[in-house]
């Protein structure tokens, strides 16, 4: 027998390294953001005993009990949301064949400008959308009833029109999720059909539609789930006419005096449970059936010529730009021009007095830079906390991994009221005093974008091949060299575009903030919601251009920095 | 701890006739004498005499100021103090009134105490808020150009900064001229019919208007409105912003404040003056206990009770509320309270007590939870 | 205290490697002796890939032991498990894992840099040469083809001048003419580095023409290891015996008064009296014997072998380029035999169909 040269020190191989320490950090910090302000929401919401007490002295269901009461409102929702899915879907359809099955004109930049309804933001949608469509002071009602029209053309503060400002706004959601479905179909699938002489008409619907069927249900689960959580437009459009749904509701409910906590909580935990349920449901039939090939290569789909049908589906996309941009952004700017804002003014109603008067408030300039100062950190330590999440989920050997995977996409599951609820409720008996504070913001955000984040650097992960690191590792490189050496130069241009990402989710961000905010932690959606409720709405109007001109300037700084910095990177 | 009756009896005699009906507070069976300033020496500075050590509020540079007036009043009152003391910089904070209290509550009981000034909107809030030990007992030289009743008691924690009231408001190219309403019962018509709008329960104008208007009408004179299905919003400049552009023809809660202000944009409303009297409703400013700048505060608190201040207060196009100072100059449109027949609740407590009815009934009607 | 034959340079023992409930590699059992190539052969799954990177330790087996120039790498028993960045190898990846955001130059140095190595540009420039990529050291590395990429994937893994280099099919990505250029310069370079290498395939010509010694692996298991000549000329099972090359398998009743000093005959269904050896290995009663399909002759007229000479008919010819493919009709049954296209056969040609004795092996039973 051959006796063998004394083992390396077996205490290598069982040492508590950098790697298991920084995990172990990260997993435990997510946990309590997580869910921390979970279990408050569900303790709030069976809290039957005395009012305004903590900690509750009874528990039980009767909050519970009590939702049927409010079955117009459960009907509301359900109303709205569908028709708004619906039309979101139909946007974010025609608009993605459109655009990579088709040869319209220009489209590489129309893919482009489909981006900027989201950046846009429901809100300031919403309040433009208002101002044009009210039933009485619209502008287009005006002008319908100037033209000789009876009554209002449009009735934006029906749920019919607040589904279309919804599905305006989200309906870009959808237009990148089914063009990315789109895009991962091989295309050789259709050219078999083509080859056995079937016309494109008969293509299009028994080959390419049943092939990219499971994912755009699977988009419209997803687009439902959002809109089932959806504030903004609810807020600003239905409210004023007496028009509820779940989120205002609970809105309502915590924000009248003296406030109705227990009841939000039920209706919290109730929707909460709903939307857990379609995001269960999404993850089942996005990850089954794969028809369509999301394996990180792209293939480059067939494009059909439409003649001179092109220029009516170019018009298409034009207008729903126009839709969703254009005319919100106009419309507001001649709002905020005038003294009492009409479709028809004369010519002394003009004045400049509303600009003047929005940037003296609080809300205009402390807002904006805690804005942007909040945005800069939430998408700074965000990419780096879901940079390392994704990458223990991805590509670590961690034994938790699942259940990490499901901890960091339970936000999503949660409408960001209802999260911001459970955070306003737990943070408020924290022993350090940061409810109110810029900090409480700050964890808000980074908890709610979890998801955002670590899917699109899940997403950049995947598709850096494996054997690169391995191939590190063999060469002798530890974990943290080649985190430096290869990981993040390689991950660089991913993880630039996530920054951007978060950053601009951060500053549009309005269900969380508005329940978390405090006097000294303004920010800017919710400033201008709040202006809209105590301020003209040319004022609203006016301190809306200011900050989006603001907001907008500062992200195409970021933009072009972040363009240059990729490139670099080579 | 009522007397209230011959209180009642001597303001009036106090007051010219169809003057304010103004409610007293409970006050106490010994009436507290006022100590002039408590001790503090007591200078003039500008055209006003203030308790404050002026140098040592200008060394403090900044004070916190929570209010319930929208943001524009606010930012316009923190720059007129400003020009008048450039070395003090004001910071306000905006929240509805209940949303004010319990924010500050909340912070106070976590151990946060940076609010100098607050102002409420209700005289219950400003009572808890006594009790709670939120004030501090500060009793400003310009005291002595206030009734007892405009005071707190005992006197020093707050001060009534001024008056709003409300009357009837219309559209004057929606509502034909005969249909205009002239009177309260007047809103009750059936042409109103998801046409009106008022303030919601959060407002404590809307709370003395219900009260009010109850007991002179009964009981079912809200149940009536409620047919009507009326609009309810946070301020007066929603309920003025609708008015003027015709999303509404009637507004039900018309605060003379937000007529007059609307008015000016060149709105095409009118203001109606009912017959029977107007609901009124008083702000009750005071400086906060454990207020980190202590002397900017009380400067800043005896500037607003000053002429000055009130001055500001009546002439401010976002405030253009009443003074009750004794000596206070007319407001625009050369119109004094005393001008106005204003309605208050005399019984306090009886006052507030029906605020749960009061909640209940007015968010049913609103159709809110 | 050593004795006997030097220390194997890879020795991995009883190694097994389960994914949740599904046996990747059964129980599995090698050595690598100092300076020559051991290649992994076999279809794709049979668990050639996760043996070779569980000796890279790039997976974690469930059981076994693996040593490395005499130092335990993994050890179950003991608990011992040493991180792939430790154990000193190298490694050349199927995809070439050359990274795009560096240069040739920092590709092939990364090693020597991790290892904080002296005259890094000597060995780089060095490790370039040997593959003849030195003009390209300062080109981006995302600029270059595959076959280039392939050379400097394999100059950065001979750049710290490692003992044991690791193969995972480097050379599946490349066209055929490449690959065969690839196949005779790695073998040189392993000559002139004298590394030990440990090869993952499946293509038979490529280990046959680069091992020392070949495992042949199914289903996580080996079925025979031995010299390329070994296996081709003496394979062990079925599966070996066509997988290597190609085989007829013919059964038949054992014959066992002329089976006997090494040689074994059987009879067939169709009546054919087979004459085979043994190779040492144990006839059952129902023993299959292997016939290469280059081993068997046709001829027209009669060969004067006295043994294994038999009347089939052609059934069908299929032109191969260097071979012609035949299949004869054999008693019943249908023969492969491959043939340098000397004689051209036509269906229905009758035929003498003969092969040597020795070129039928008996395989070992199940």
């Amino acid at each position: 027998m051959v006796v063998s040269v004394p083992d390396s020190p077996p205490a290598s191989a069982r040492v508590v390294s950098a790697q298991w320490l920084a995990m172990a950090f990260v997993v435990v910090a997510t946990a309590l953001f997580v869910l921390y302000p979970i279990y408050f929401l569900v303790q709030a919401s069976l809290d039957v005993g005395a009012p305004d007490t903590r900690p509750p002295t009874a528990y039980g269901l009767d909050n519970f009990a009590a939702l049927p009461n409010y079955s117009t409102i459960m009907l509301n929702t359900l109303v709205v949301t569908f028709v708004a899915t619906i039309m979101a879907l139909v946007f974010g359809f025609l608009t993605a064949w459109i655009l990579t099955r088709t040869n319209v004109p220009g489209q590489r930049t129309l893919e482009q400008l489909m981006t900027v309804p989201y950046y846009v933001t429901p809100l300031l949608g919403a309040l433009a959308w208002s101002l044009l469509g009210a039933p009485e002071s619209g502008f287009v009602n005006q002008l319908w009833r100037r033209l000789g029209g009876e009554g209002a053309l449009i009735d934006m503060t029906s749920p019919m029109g607040i589904a279309w400002v919804m599905a305006l706004f989200e309906g870009s959601v959808a237009f990148v999720m089914i063009g990315a479905v789109m895009k991962s179909m091989d295309p050789s699938l259709e050219e078999a059909a083509q080859v056995v002489g079937a016309s494109r008409l008969r293509t299009m619907l028994r080959i390419t539609l049943p092939l990219v069927a499971p994912g755009v249900l699977g988009a419209a689960i997803f687009v439902f789930a959002e809109m089932l959580g959806s504030f903004s437009a609810a807020l600003v459009l239905g409210t004023p006419a007496r028009f509820y749904v779940i989120t205002t509701a609970i809105y309502q409910l915590v924000s009248q005096y003296p406030p109705r906590i227990p009841l939000a909580a039920a209706m919290g935990v109730s929707l909460f449970a709903v939307m857990f349920l379609m995001l269960y449901v999404y993850r089942r039939v996005t990850s089954r059936r794969s028809y369509v090939t999301i394996s990180g290569k792209a293939f480059r789909p067939r494009v059909m010529d439409m003649g001179w049908f092109r220029w009516v589906l170019f018009a298409l996309c034009t207008l729903y730009i126009l839709l969703s941009v254009v005319l919100p952004v106009a419309t507001l700017v001649f709002s905020s021009v005038q003294r009492l804002a009409v479709a028809f003014p004369t010519a002394d109603n003009f004045t400049l007095d509303n600009f003047r008067t929005a940037l003296s408030l609080n809300a205009v300039r402390s807002a904006m830079t805690n804005s942007i100062i909040l945005g800069l950190l939430t998408a700074t330590i965000g990419v780096l906390l879901t940079g390392l999440l994704a990458w223990m989920i991805q590509r670590s050997r961690l034994p938790g991994r699942g259940v990490l995977e499901y901890l960091v996409m339970f936000p999503q599951a949660v409408p960001r009221l209802v999260f911001a609820f459970g955070m306003m409720w737990a943070w408020l008996v924290f022993p350090i005093p940061i409810y109110g504070t810029f900090w409480v913001l700050l964890i808000a955000y980074l908890t709610v974008f979890l998801p955002l984040g670590v899917r699109t650097i899940s997403g950049v992960i995947m598709q850096l091949d494996r054997s690169l690191d391995e191939c590190g590792q063999v060469c002798g490189a530890s974990w943290g060299y080649r985190l430096r050496a290869i990981t993040i130069p390689l991950l660089r241009p991913g993880l630039l575009a996530a920054w951007l990402l978060i950053f601009v989710a951060s500053v549009r961000e309005l269900g969380a903030s508005i329940l978390l905010m405090g006097p000294n932690s303004k920010v800017l959606t919710p400033a201008i919601v709040e202006a809209w409720f105590s301020t003209s709405t040319e004022l609203t109007a006016a301190m809306a251009l200011i900050q989006t001109l603001v907001i907008g300037i500062a992200m195409i700084l970021f933009v072009v920095a972040t363009r240059r910095a990729s490139q670099q990177g080579g | 701890m009522k007397d209230g009756n011959k209180l009642r009896a001597a303001s009036r005699r106090a007051v010219v006739k169809g003057g304010i009906a103004l409610a007293a507070l409970p006050l106490a069976t010994v009436f507290t004498k006022r100590a002039s300033a408590q001790g503090r020496p007591v200078t003039k500075v500008l055209d006003f005499t203030t308790g404050a050590d002026v140098a040592k509020a200008e060394a403090e540079g900044e004070f916190l100021f929570y209010t319930h007036d929208s943001e524009p009043a606010a930012a316009g009152i923190l720059e007129a103090f400003s020009k008048d003391f450039p070395k003090i910089k004001g910071k306000y904070i905006r929240a509805q009134n209940g949303a004010l209290f319990s924010k500050t509550i909340a912070e106070r009981s976590a151990g946060n105490f940076s609010v100098d000034v607050i102002q409420f909107s209700e005289p219950a809030t400003a009572l808890d808020f006594q009790k709670r030990g939120g004030y501090t007992r500060y009793v400003s030289p310009q005291t002595d150009a206030y009734a007892t009743e405009h005071l707190s008691n005992p006197v020093g924690d707050y001060f009534w900064v001024g008056v709003t009231f409300a009357g009837i408001s219309y559209n004057t190219e929606k509502v034909k001229a005969e249909d205009a309403p002239k009177a309260w019962k007047d809103i009750l018509k059936p042409i109103w019919l998801n046409a009106a709008n008022v303030k919601q329960s959060t407002s404590g104008m809307q709370f003395v208007q219900w009260y009010e208007l109850r007991k002179l009408y009964g009981d079912g004179f809200w149940k009536e409105f409620a047919k009507l299905r009326p609009r309810g919003f946070d301020s007066r400049v929603q309920l003025f912003d609708r008015l003027a552009k015709g999303d509404d023809k009637i507004c039900a809660l018309a605060e003379y404040a937000g007529y007059l202000l609307h008015k000016e944009k060149g709105a095409p409303i009118a203001f109606v003056t009912p017959d029977d009297g107007m609901p009124a409703a008083q702000l009750l400013n005071g400086v906060a206990d454990k207020a980190p700048h202590p002397e900017a505060a009380r400067l800043f608190v005896d500037w607003l009770m000053s002429n000055r201040g009130q001055s500001h207060y009546q002439n401010n196009p976002y405030l253009y509320y009443g003074s009750v100072r004794k000596d206070a100059a007319p407001m625009p449109g050369n119109k004094r309270l005393k001008d106005f027949k204003l309605l208050a609740p005399s019984d306090m407590d009886h006052f507030m007590a029906s605020r749960d009815a009061f909640n209940k009934e007015w968010n049913a009607m609103l159709g809110l939870l | 205290m050593q004795v006997g034959a030097p220390t194997p340079a890879i020795e991995v023992a009883s190694l097994s490697i389960k994914y949740g409930s599904v046996v990747a590699v059964g129980s599995v059992s090698f050595t690598v002796n100092e300076g020559e190539q051991l290649t992994l052969l076999g279809p794709s799954g049979c668990g050639k890939t996760s043996t070779l990177r569980a000796v890279a330790g790039l997976e974690r087996p469930s059981a076994g032991a693996i040593r490395i120039g005499g130092r335990t790498m993994y050890d179950a028993a003991r608990g011992i498990e040493i991180p792939a960045e430790q154990r000193g190898l190298s490694m050349v990846f199927q995809s070439y894992a050359i990274w795009p955001h560096m240069t040739v130059f920092d590709n092939v140095a990364f090693g020597l840099r991790v290892r904080n190595e002296t005259s890094l540009k000597e060995k780089v420039h060095h490790a370039l040469d040997l593959v003849k990529m030195g003009p390209y050291a300062d080109r981006n590395a995302s600029q270059l083809s595959g076959g280039q990429q392939q050379r400097v994937a394999l100059a950065r893994a001979c750049a710290f001048s490692p003992t044991v280099l690791l193969f995972d099919e480097p050379l599946s990505n490349l066209d055929a003419k490449l690959r065969a250029e690839m196949r005779i310069e790695l073998r040189e370079l392993q000559r002139r580095l004298k590394v030990t290498s440990l090869y993952v395939t499946h293509d038979l010509e490529e280990a046959l023409a680069m091992s020392d010694r070949i495992v042949v692996m199914r289903g996580g298991n080996i079925e025979q290891s031995g010299s390329p000549g070994e296996i081709y000329n003496y394979p062990r099972t079925a599966f070996v015996a066509d997988f290597v090359g190609s085989s007829n398998l013919i059964s038949g009743r054992l014959l066992p008064e002329q089976s006997t000093n090494g040689c074994l005959a059987l009879e067939t269904e169709g009546g054919n009296i087979l004459h085979g050896i043994t190779h040492g290995r144990t006839p059952s009663p129902n023993p299959t014997l292997s016939l290469r399909t280059v081993h068997l002759r046709l001829s027209a007229e009669p060969p004067s072998d006295a043994q294994n000479v038999w009347r089939a008919t052609v059934k069908r010819s299929v032109f191969l380029g260097d071979m012609t493919q035949l299949h004869v009709d054999w008693g019943g049954r249908e023969l492969i035999v491959r043939q340098t296209a000397s004689t051209a056969y036509a269906p229905g040609d009758a035929t003498y169909l003969s092969i040597a004795p020795e070129h039928c092996i008996l395989l070992e039973r199940e």
